[in-house]
């Protein structure tokens, strides 16, 4: 399996579906999602993967949202400290985590063995807290970080990278870059606000006009509720020449968790992912609080 | 109940803390969300009370690195935080902290035990994080805001843990003694056996006396390090001082920015050995001794019998 169906198929304007949450997932099927279940729980997150194969979906996204040596880090002084008192694997957790996710959903595709074709996608977020662009790192260390994360999911076999709840410009420029010189699709997501603007403030006429050189696959919106997205992608679409798309958070953040609510059950979710397609989004999943119901749901638009 | 206390320090008797309640938690199977003070307050007070049988004369609150701003720093900012954030979350901290205390004293209460209850407060930012301090009147205002909950509910003195700067120590230390409680501060060490800020040791004891903490502790670090702390510490003060150590190694979860009560490899400490380590501490002047992450019940029994029941050492 390549990008390459998933590729072919957005150029022929169709609909590709995307997968739902699987860190509020699992959370909703009452497991905490304090070390991403990877190594205590590999069979329970693969599951979760091929549920969302079997409601649809044709590229699915791998459970290692946040997940990065910086994360564990973050957590110590420096690495004096961390040496110190910290657990004797964590100079190479990450690295293991991030590869155990790739070949997660890869055994997913390989049990299910669905009728269409699926991409493998490694989820990668921001470098520090998604909401948070006041946090960024640096650019030249963004990079570094960048390279060795891509570089892992593409030695474990991720067929793209879902650059995803992106909150500014320029991190989301350093990783189309990095991804570019690693060779693998890359599609990145930007959260937006109630206005359609980036967390920054920027715009996405701007992001369009920064990322479309750069050679990524799609530009897409994440993490917001089902309105918000609404405003970005009329923001977005008028802009962009890639194909686009969009994925609705649905249910309200309650750190370190989720809070469930039913304000959108599957047939309502699907009526605003429809919304988004009349504007252009050929792109279409669900992000925190959806479910494989969910993705089944927006299935339909296809 | 903290003349109790203040007597028995005067007195030179040692008292014993309990000992870790966040790691304990995590390994008992409760899911650590909220402190577990919504989901698993029984959980919570079932540890209180372990303790209290263990023989601990203090139990501390759940509240360890609890305040407003650990929810707020995932998101945006506050109006990010009431569009897409859980109903209530501004105000959660402070109904916590209430629970907090109401669970304390309700095992106290059933164990028919008259253990002190120390309102626990701790470094706005991550515990381990001293570049992080916010400046010094941003703090003296929130840690206000805790110790304020903790005053009206009627803590008997207050215990500020894991504090990282001196100068956060210090606002942290004025605002609870704005309320009239007594404060005793704790630090935290780094792995060059100063203050994690890398403040001397001495400089830190020495402010907080005189800031007018009522005692001044370590804790934290391992326990060699706090046994070298305490050997140093006699000599910086005469206020009644003491430590408390983590055991094992500081397993943090993949995505969580604030902290996390995980421990691993805490099987090297054996509540023997972490017994017989403590002793040295007690037998080098300190007078309140307990234990940090990674401790449980057992430790605190293993500790009374080496200090006695009234805390004087068998040695």
């Amino acid at each position: 399996m390549s990008y390459q169906p998933i590729r072919e198929k957005l150029q022929r304007k169709e609909v590709v579906i995307l997968d739902g949450a699987i860190g509020t997932e699992i959370l909703r099927r009452n497991v905490t999602w304090a070390d991403h279940q990877l190594a205590n729980k590999p069979d329970f997150v693969r599951g979760i993967h091929e549920d969302y194969i079997r409601a649809g979906a044709e590229v699915i996204s791998t459970n290692s949202f946040q997940l990065c040596r910086r994360a564990l880090y973050n957590h110590f002084r420096d690495d004096a400290h961390r040496h110190h008192i910290g657990a004797r694997d964590l100079d190479e957790r990450a690295g293991k985590l991030l590869a155990a996710s790739v070949h997660l959903a890869r055994e997913a595709r390989e049990r299910v063995a669905p009728k269409h074709a699926v991409a493998v996608a490694a989820a990668i977020t921001t470098l520090e807290w998604c909401f948070r662009p006041d946090l960024a790192p640096s650019p030249d260390e963004a990079q570094k970080e960048y390279r060795e994360i891509f570089q892992i999911v593409k030695d474990a076999g991720a067929d793209m990278v879902l650059l995803e709840t992106v909150n500014s410009i320029p991190e989301a420029r350093v990783g189309a870059e990095i991804a570019k010189y690693v060779g693998l699709p890359c599609w990145v997501a930007f959260v937006c606000d109630e206005r359609g603007l980036l967390f920054t403030g920027e715009k996405l006429a701007a992001a369009v006009q920064a990322l479309e050189p750069l050679g990524i696959e799609a530009i897409l919106l994440n993490c917001a509720p089902p309105e918000d997205i609404s405003t970005g992608m009329a923001e977005l679409a008028p802009h962009a020449h890639v194909p686009i798309g969009a994925y609705a958070h649905i249910g309200r953040f309650d750190p370190p968790e989720w809070m469930f609510t039913d304000e959108y059950p599957p047939a309502k979710y699907r009526d605003f992912a429809a919304r988004w397609k009349q504007m252009g989004a050929r792109i279409l999943g669900g992000c925190c609080g959806t479910t494989p119901d969910h993705i089944a749901a927006v299935g339909a638009l296809r | 109940m903290y003349e109790t206390i203040r007597s028995r320090l005067n007195s030179g008797q040692a008292l014993l803390l309990d000992g870790a309640l966040g790691t304990e938690l995590v390994r008992r199977g409760v899911r650590w969300r909220k402190h577990g003070l919504l989901t698993d307050s029984d959980a919570v007070e079932a540890l209180h009370r372990d303790y209290l049988i263990a023989g601990a004369v203090i139990l501390r609150t759940d509240t360890f690195q609890l305040n407003p701003r650990i929810y707020l720093n995932v998101f945006r900012n506050r109006s990010h935080m009431a569009h897409i954030g859980a109903p209530g979350l501004a105000e959660l901290t402070f109904t916590l902290l209430r629970k907090s205390v109401e669970v304390a004293k309700r095992a106290r209460a059933k164990a028919n035990n008259h253990a002190a209850i120390a309102g626990v407060l701790s470094p706005l930012e991550h515990c381990y994080r001293p570049d992080l301090v916010p400046p010094p009147e941003q703090a003296r205002c929130e840690h206000e805001e805790i110790a304020r909950v903790f005053a009206e509910e009627k803590v008997d003195f207050l215990l500020l843990e894991s504090m990282n700067t001196i100068s956060e120590a210090k606002e942290a230390l004025a605002a609870g003694r704005s309320f009239g409680l007594p404060v005793w501060v704790s630090f935290v060490l780094g792995p060059e056996g100063e203050l994690l800020s890398r403040e001397p040791l001495n400089r830190g004891v020495v402010e907080m006396e005189q800031g007018g903490a009522d005692a001044v502790l370590v804790n934290c670090a391992p326990p060699e390090d706090i046994g070298k702390a305490i050997l140093r510490m006699r000599k910086f003060t005469k206020l009644p001082f003491g430590g408390f150590a983590h055991i094992g190694r500081f397993s943090p979860p993949s995505w969580k920015f604030e902290f996390f009560p995980q421990f691993i490899e805490t099987e090297s400490w054996s509540p023997e050995r972490y017994a017989a380590e403590a002793l040295r501490w007690r037998d080098a002047g300190a007078t309140i001794i307990g234990g940090c992450c990674g401790t449980r019940p057992e430790h605190t029994a293993a500790l009374r019998a080496v200090l006695g029941t009234d805390g004087r050492s068998k040695a």
